[in-house]
């Protein structure tokens, strides 16, 4: 260890940490999303046939039928609804709001907690976000993306108070009941605690655009819309405030532009056109799908994950919306009555005669404005994105490198020095050759017997030679994770041991009980410890 | 370590000469205290035939399929010892512990038996052991890890 490689890296490296810090974030937000596009297509397409203002409207699937009308279908879940003549039936409550309400917001906090800590991180994560989604009335898009990854962290801080201090047989027993007590008791807080900022937060949203209309700061109603779209406000917005002002415009007026303030499709085109021709990876290949679902289904919420794996987007959307609003304002157009959904033909359907022009320029113009500068964000950052190994691909290598730079709580003393002695240019490199290993897994057939023997002799070797720190387990090969260090099999399996952690390093024995490779690893781990040691006291 | 491995479970002079033998006897053990179904030993047997459960230093731990699991009543773990080695596809084992398991209460008692076996001296100490008593007492020795 060089003293000087130590004292010479933090210096450029302040500012381009930051910079990969950024990155990270928005790494992480598009590992959230990315893996759920097909949920939101899927939900799309149910929702643009099904609802009653679809292509093929079904009060059974679109969850608006009566299910006590004469010789309706009969079994499917329903609730109670309130008719227009003040009576009460029983109404089909279909795949669209369960969809929307529950599947979307749990997948995108699983996905957020399975990225901090994996599958445990995930199930906690999920049973936060069911007390955080009944807790409120308005989606929890923006709550799952941040109550997700922080239960799952909270969780991974609790485990590691107790990590390797249980007695051997129990870990199981702990583990199942850290996670359920745990999750049940965060759930209870998000309900009380969270889910109410949440519903401030869109209720103040809405105070800002009602306010703005009422001061005629129109386009600039834009910077608010536009945001609380992605984050699935738009109907909160949309339906509890925009229609009912444009409502009374039409009194006055015969038409409000205001109708056309959330439900112009041009900005969301806009935005997945950029993605279709200048994106990359899985985001670019479902673009055009989406496209479709949002521009002709009416579906917006299609084109939210694609801002918000990439928010400074938002950018672009806040630019077209507002030039949208203004190009209305400019021409006196609007619309007759709400269109919904928010498709290119539910707003002609809504368009008076003389306002035929005003509004097809604000859809079209609304169009053009983000999608230039979607495509100016999405181009200067391609060859970044692709350098990193395209889409998906590089948030998955940047958040388990992002991961495995802050796992080590147990050893602080090591991660600082790799982060001092690794030149700053390094660290965007994955996998560096000498990882130190942190945690070791033991997997056999079954997880009963060999590995359980294996990993026993290898953690009391590690703990006579001072590294009781490093954990040590074992498995059914089975259910092994690529979250691990190292892992070590009976040489028949190592393959099948290697398909499920592809990023270990991997180890063969013959025998579990005495192996060269025992003391190989306990040799490393120490020296490891030594070296930390030096380089402490010499700096 | 003696709720799950009794007096009855450990034999310091097994019968078997084969493989397979040994597998019956440690079984049959097993069914005998009542932890197991009958169907368990099969299960031990077919479980042998993906991979051998010989663990090195004269030692094997047959034991059951995840599936069989079913048939387990409570965890129980029994150790016979052999005078002449038999032969486990071509290692010679002279101590069969077999394992019925589920849950994890039995991994403390498997983690002292591989503490035991990875120490050259104390292997040697089992493989001398005649009585019970001088096979529980080198078990003893070790703390699980």
């Amino acid at each position: 260890m060089s003293t000087a490689a130590a004292t010479a890296a933090p210096a450029p490296s302040r500012g381009k940490q930051a910079q990969v810090r950024v990155q990270r974030f928005g790494a992480f937000l598009s590992a959230m999303i990315m893996p759920n596009l097909p949920a939101f297509l899927a939900w799309g397409l149910i929702t643009s046939l099904f609802i009653a203002v679809g292509w093929l409207p079904n009060g059974i699937l679109g969850g608006f039928g009566n299910a006590d009308d004469p010789g309706s279908w009969q079994g499917a879940a329903t609730q109670l609804a309130l008719a227009d003549d003040g009576t009460t039936f029983q109404q089909y409550v279909g795949m669209v709001g369960p969809m929307v309400t529950y599947l979307l917001p749990i997948l995108i906090a699983n996905a957020g907690g399975r990225i901090v800590y994996k599958e445990r991180g995930g199930v906690v994560a999920s049973i936060v976000a069911v007390g955080m989604i009944t807790g409120s009335t308005v989606p929890m898009f923006l709550g799952a993306m941040i109550v997700g990854p922080l239960s799952a962290w909270v969780l991974k801080k609790v485990d590691s108070i107790w990590a390797g201090k249980i007695r051997p047989g129990f870990e199981m027993l702990v583990d199942m009941f850290t996670a359920g007590i745990l999750g049940a008791a965060m759930a209870v807080g998000a309900f009380f605690g969270f889910a109410p900022i949440i519903t401030g937060v869109s209720d103040a949203l809405g105070n800002v655009v009602s306010w703005m209309a009422d001061n005629h700061l129109l386009p600039l109603m834009a910077v608010v819309v536009e945001p609380a779209k992605v984050l699935f406000l738009n109907n909160a917005i949309g339906n509890g405030v925009l229609v009912p002002l444009g409502a009374q415009e039409v009194v006055e007026q015969g038409k409000s532009l205001l109708f056309l303030v959330e439900s112009n499709p041009g900005p969301g085109l806009g935005i997945l056109m950029a993605y279709t021709f200048f994106g990359i990876g899985a985001a670019r290949s479902s673009a055009p799908g989406a496209a479709v679902v949002q521009f002709i289904g009416g579906i917006h919420e299609v084109y939210f994950p694609f801002v918000l794996m990439k928010p400074t987007l938002i950018v672009a959307a806040i630019l077209g919306g507002a030039t949208g609003i203004a190009t209305n304002v400019v021409f006196g157009s609007g619309l007759r009555g709400p269109a919904a959904p928010g498709s290119i033909i539910a707003v002609y359907a809504a368009t008076p005669r003389d306002s035929f022009v005003g509004v097809t320029l604000s859809v079209v113009l609304a169009f053009v404005v983000t999608f230039l500068v979607a495509a100016v964000i999405l181009r200067a950052s391609r060859k970044k994105d692709l350098a990193a190994g395209g889409g998906d691909l590089a948030a998955a290598i940047a958040q388990t490198e992002a991961n495995k730079g802050k796992s080590s709580t147990a050893l602080d003393a090591m991660a600082a020095r790799q982060g001092g002695a690794v030149p700053a240019g390094a660290d965007a490199e994955p996998g560096a050759p000498a990882a130190p290993v942190r945690s070791i897994v033991f997997a056999c057939d079954a997880g009963m017997g060999s590995s359980a023997m294996g990993a026993s002799i290898l953690r009391d070797k590690l703990k006579k030679a001072g590294r009781a720190d490093i954990t040590v387990v074992n498995k059914a090969v089975a259910n092994l994770e690529d979250d691990v260090d190292l892992v070590i099999t009976q040489r028949e399996l190592t393959d099948r041991a290697r398909r499920h952690a592809p990023s270990a390093r991997h180890v063969s024995v013959d025998n579990f009980l005495s192996s060269p490779v025992y003391d190989d690893v306990v040799r490393e781990a120490r020296a490891e410890a030594e070296a930390g040691a030096t380089e402490r006291s010499t700096s | 370590m003696t709720e799950l491995l009794s007096a009855d479970l450990i034999v310091p002079a097994g019968r078997a000469g084969s493989k397979e033998e040994a597998i019956r006897e440690a079984g049959a053990l097993l069914v005998g205290s009542g932890a197991v179904d009958p169907g368990y030993v099969d299960a031990m047997l077919e479980r042998e035939l993906t991979i051998s459960t010989y663990m090195g230093s004269y030692l094997a731990i047959p034991h059951g399929t995840n599936e069989a699991k079913g048939a387990i009543h409570r965890s129980a773990v029994c150790l016979v010892r052999y005078e002449e080695p038999v032969d486990w596809d071509g290692n010679p084992v002279r101590v069969v512990v077999g394992i019925a398991g589920v849950g994890d209460e039995h991994l403390s008692l498997l983690s002292r038996i591989a503490l035991v076996f990875s120490d050259g001296e104390r292997v040697q100490r089992v493989l001398d052991a005649t009585t019970r008593e001088q096979l529980t007492a080198v078990l003893a020795e070790v703390e699980p890890a």
